[in-house]
């Protein structure tokens, strides 16, 4: 073997078993092994192996209308306590001004509402006081409710038993979910659809009037039935508790009422619950989910156990689903679906089917035309194309990268882009083979003359796959991440593989003239 | 040694350019063609760019017309195509609200159920979606663009480059026009193919630039036109080869790499076509435009 460095041989046939060593994993592919090195294998993404992709969109605008109106509610009471008079409230889309019948006391005001929401920009001219949300305010509010979504979206998925759930911020305001393996992803979504705001008004029957003029006083708000939209209730405004004092909830069954779920207070959502229901028996008291009223039983007694249970028309299914959400908590603000893409496992297995096929019949006639027009050193290409197969393979399963159907294709791609190197290498020796008759030099000159041309050539693929990942969105970047593997590990093959094969054969074959 | 590679001579003597004319000719009207093209009949976008609903179903005992007829009693907008074979069937909606979609959705497959064996696939993209996709799609593109132009920009002489961003544009074009003729589907996975096809249509024009370089260095009397041809001719079997061999792995995709991922086989069959034939007739006459052998006679 001469001309070849010892050192140079080793380093190729370590780096070719270590590929096909490490591709073994994902060969074999046993989706339960805990063995440390079948674990390596590939990850395959939603396309193929089933699953639900979501993104959703927290809702900042109810949030901010909602912080307005708690701005409203809260000059009222301000100038309630100062004895100041208000003429009108203007509520625009990004602040509040309040009109007052005088102006004198109108700093005082200003200064208590700031006490209560430092940050908010404050701006007095003559009677007017205008309370704006600005941007920093704004952020305050964005953050804390993608933060407070994160772990009760977290908290659902988890009790909804999707197993290795993906959740993510993505964006200002945005929530990307994976889930693998969903079968009915109208569940999740349904769970994922409610804000559960779980509240406790009592109602009041006494005021009539406001019901029929559809107009509720200070204080009071108009809530309509679940069940029926024109049943409509005056309620307390001030909830009397809570979700956020639940410490439990479960599905239950109860003989008379039928599916329900029943729940615990913590000890403080126990002392008001007690004492609010102390205080008020003969009176309704309206469960209001979500802005709807879900039943409004009358207090017959004091409930001092800190317990309960809500009847509603629910099925099974409804109660333990309603039950989850409770235990989950309420999103601060409510979430939009703004993409989807499930796909059911049938249709991932059948992409793999095809997938692999296209692979293997795209490397049969690859493998069958490289010997058709370069013979013995097309074999030669035809190994290194399959030692790269098994590269590509070994790296996507040591990475940890996830395989799409995108990325399959990017495979197959790289089956016919692969051997260009090859080609490049072949074509030069070919031209060498008609200027001079030393084998080995003919050979050493076509590998370096074609050097410049592969890098050059396969840098250029390179550029478009990063930037493809830098810019594409899901399965794409599988893609991009294939096709920059393929390249990456076709010029390895090609530079060092082939050239080895080569410098083997010859040397071995005893070539003394070399015609291609 | 046997070998079939002797069909294409080592030293193949085409004058590629001496038909320089009638290609340039050819492609600029492609290229106007497609232009027209794109802006009356435009791209068929699927739901990524256009936003909306798709549910792909395998039934039994049905018919398109059947499922059809159920579901347009209740939807004006809803469309529907068999997908492969005749048992799967894709329904599409139109984009509305994302709330209103997803309870599209349900109820769509509660309408059908019964006739349904399995929910292989619902895809939904909201309204503020598609157009974001669509933008970061347009940013991939145009970035890769200049990205790969600015290597060749450092690696080659500048009228190199010049010659590459003709003959990228030309490509692109070219191939969009197809695509819109076609009426291929044009998702992300199309912006995906167009990357790749710029990558290596250019892959195979620097090949090509490559020993035109070389030659210019050698070669310090022959005639240009002379010199790009015997540059093509020199790389020309290496142009054919790799062609090919790409040729069959998309071929092998497009027929058995199932239905979803076929408009991506078929537009990177054409992309690569139209960019092998921009690098030999596009890509190398570009270059005469310029007087390189003053600048060579200077160094």
């Amino acid at each position: 073997m001469k001309n070849y460095p010892i050192w140079k041989s080793f380093t190729v046939i370590s780096l070719v078993l270590l590929g096909i060593i490490f591709a073994i994993p994902s060969i074999i592919y046993d989706e339960n092994s805990e063995n440390w090195f079948l674990k390596n294998k590939i990850n395959l993404g939603l396309d193929l192996q089933g699953g639900s992709y979501l993104l959703l969109e927290v809702q900042l605008d109810v949030l901010y209308k909602e912080e307005l109106d708690n701005f409203v509610d809260s000059v009222r009471l301000i100038s309630r306590d100062q004895a100041v008079k208000i003429e009108k409230i203007d509520i625009q889309e990004n602040e509040v001004v309040v009109f007052f019948t005088n102006k004198e006391k109108i700093k005082d005001i200003r200064d208590s509402f700031f006490q209560m929401y430092r940050g908010v920009s404050l701006q007095i001219s003559n009677n007017r006081l205008s309370i704006k949300l600005n941007d920093e305010y704004r952020k305050i509010i964005q953050d804390s409710a993608i933060k407070q979504s994160l772990e009760i979206v977290r908290k659902r998925i988890d009790e909804s038993g999707t197993k290795e759930p993906l959740i993510q911020r993505s964006g200002k305001k945005r929530i990307l979910l994976q889930l693998p393996g969903v079968k009915d992803p109208e569940r999740i979504k349904d769970l994922l659809g409610k804000t559960a705001k779980l509240t406790f008004h009592i109602v009041d029957n006494e005021n009539t009037s406001a019901l029929q003029n559809n107009l509720a006083p200070f204080g009071k708000i108009i809530v309509p039935d679940m069940y029926d939209e024109n049943t409509k209730y005056l309620l307390d405004k001030r909830a009397v508790v809570g979700g956020e004092n639940l410490v439990d909830a479960k599905g239950s069954f109860d003989q008379t009422e039928g599916h329900a779920v029943s729940f615990r207070f913590d000890t403080e959502g126990a002392q008001k619950f007690g004492k609010v229901t102390t205080n008020n028996i003969g009176k309704n008291l309206a469960v209001v989910l979500d802005g709807v009223v879900i039943t409004a039983p009358r207090i017959n007694s004091a409930i001092t156990g800190g317990s309960g249970i809500i009847t509603g028309n629910f099925n099974a299914q409804e109660a333990s689903d309603l039950a989850v959400l409770l235990r989950a908590g309420a999103l601060p603000a409510p979430l939009e679906i703004v993409e989807e893409r499930s796909v059911g496992a049938g249709l991932g297995a059948d992409s793999i089917a095809a997938g692999q096929i296209a692979a293997i019949i795209g490397m049969v006639l690859v493998c069958i035309f490289m010997i058709l027009i370069y013979g013995t050193f097309g074999a030669l290409a035809n190994v290194s194309l399959i030692v790269n197969l098994f590269i590509i393979i070994s790296l996507l399963g040591t990475i940890g990268a996830t395989l799409t159907l995108p990325g399959i294709a990017g495979i197959v791609l790289t089956i016919g882009m692969a051997v260009d190197a090859n080609v490049l290498i072949f074509e030069r020796i070919k031209e060498e083979s008609l200027k001079q008759t030393k084998v080995f030099q003919i050979v050493k000159n076509g590998f370096d003359r074609a050097m410049s041309t592969i890098l050059d050539a396969n840098i250029t693929t390179l550029i478009a796959a990063v930037l493809l990942f830098a810019f594409g969105s899901g399965p794409i970047r599988g893609f991009s991440i294939t096709l920059s593997l393929g390249v990456i590990a076709s010029m390895f093959t090609a530079l060092m593989l082939t050239n080895f094969l080569v410098y083997m054969y010859l040397s071995f074959a005893n070539k003394k003239e070399l015609k291609l | 040694m046997f070998g079939l590679n002797k069909i294409i001579p080592v030293e193949p003597n085409i004058n590629f350019l001496g038909l320089r004319r009638n290609f340039l000719i050819f492609s600029i009207l492609a290229m106007l063609i497609s232009i027209v093209l794109l802006s009356i009949k435009g791209l068929n976008l699927g739901i990524d760019f256009k936003g909306g609903t798709l549910i792909e179903v395998s039934t039994k005992n049905t018919s398109i017309g059947e499922l059809r007829e159920i579901l347009s009693s209740s939807y004006s907008d809803v469309s529907l195509q068999e997908f492969g074979n005749e048992n799967i069937i894709l329904i599409r909606l139109q984009n509305r609200s994302n709330q209103e979609s997803i309870e599209t959705v349900n109820s769509v497959k509660n309408l059908i159920q019964d006739k349904v064996v399995e929910f292989r696939r619902s895809e939904f993209v909201g309204p503020t979606i598609s157009s974001e996709l669509l933008f970061r799609g347009f940013q991939a593109v145009s970035f890769a663009l200049i990205a790969i132009l600015i290597y060749i920009w450092l690696r080659f002489e500048w009228q190199f480059g010049f010659g590459a961003v003709v003959a990228l544009t030309h490509d692109v074009l070219f191939t969009l026009g197809l695509l819109s003729i076609l009426n291929v589907e044009f998702s992300l996975a199309t912006i995906a193919a167009i990357l790749t096809i710029a990558g290596y249509s250019i892959n195979d024009t620097v090949v090509i630039f490559d020993r035109v370089r070389e030659n210019l260095r050698k070669y310090k009397k022959l005639e240009l036109v002379d010199l790009f041809n015997l540059s093509v001719n020199n790389t020309l079997s290496r142009t054919i080869m790799t062609s090919l061999t790409t040729l069959l792995a998309l071929v092998s995709l497009f027929i058995f790499g199932g239905e979803v991922i076929r408009p991506f086989a078929l537009t990177m069959i054409i992309g690569v076509i139209i960019g092998t034939y921009s690098s030999v007739f596009i890509a190398v006459p570009t270059l005469l435009i310029f007087k390189f052998r003053p600048q060579d006679e200077d160094d």
